[in-house]
């Protein structure tokens, strides 16, 4: 017997939502800290960490989100 | 002179004048910068803390100490600036403690702290949006 078709629906619902949490629980365990600076022609270029500018990069960065502290719990 | 006072002097304006959209706007700090911050962190929901500055890095509006947003700003703008071979649009910084957006537009800028995980294009489409605002009105 077919499937009802609201269930149909539903499901498909229901699968589409689940690759969306997926996507979004790789994305926070795949990305990795960076530091990307983009310029006015539409280049934009990676900082390595363990290059100069990007370690300056990463303490500068430290110190706006320390000085911007956390955000309180609604 | 204390060293914070002297470290703009020397640097702030220089970065602040060598912004990538060179048309400096004039804009008093007040309400109106107030205002273009408050509407920037109502159309945020991830953000943390945000400054609002001029052309000289002169702070128009922040949530919290003024000084030390302009201080900041600055040497991330100034290390960003020594990174490449002209000065930058925009920086965005991605740790495990938060993000860091900044972004020059319309001869101003705009420095935003957010959570982890927001969305960089919305968070730059709203502070571009916030900057043009402000100084439209300016």
């Amino acid at each position: 017997m077919a499937p009802k078709p609201h269930r149909v629906l539903l499901e498909r619902m229901s699968g589409y939502a689940d690759e969306a949490a997926a996507y979004m629980r790789r994305r926070r365990v795949a990305r990795r800290p960076f530091a990307r600076l983009y310029y006015p022609n539409g280049r934009s270029s990676d900082q390595a960490d363990d290059s100069t500018a990007g370690a300056e990069l990463f303490v500068a960065a430290g110190r706006l989100i320390e000085l911007a502290g956390k955000r309180p719990k609604e | 002179m204390t060293v914070i006072q002297e470290a703009r002097a020397r640097d702030t304006v220089g970065i602040f004048t060598d912004m990538a959209d060179a048309t400096a706007t004039e804009v008093a700090p007040g309400d109106g910068a107030e205002a273009a911050l408050a509407f920037l962190t109502e159309m945020s929901p991830d953000l943390r803390g945000a400054a609002i500055l001029d052309s000289a890095g002169t702070v128009l509006a922040a949530a919290g100490e003024g000084e030390r947003w302009a201080e900041d700003a600055a040497t991330l703008f100034g290390v960003a600036d020594g990174a490449g071979p002209e000065p930058v649009e925009q920086v965005h910084v991605a740790t495990e403690q938060g993000e860091v957006f900044a972004l020059r537009h319309a001869g101003l800028a705009a420095v935003a702290v957010t959570d982890r995980f927001a969305l960089a294009s919305l968070m730059f489409f709203d502070m571009r949006a916030t900057l043009r605002e402000l100084a439209k009105e300016g």
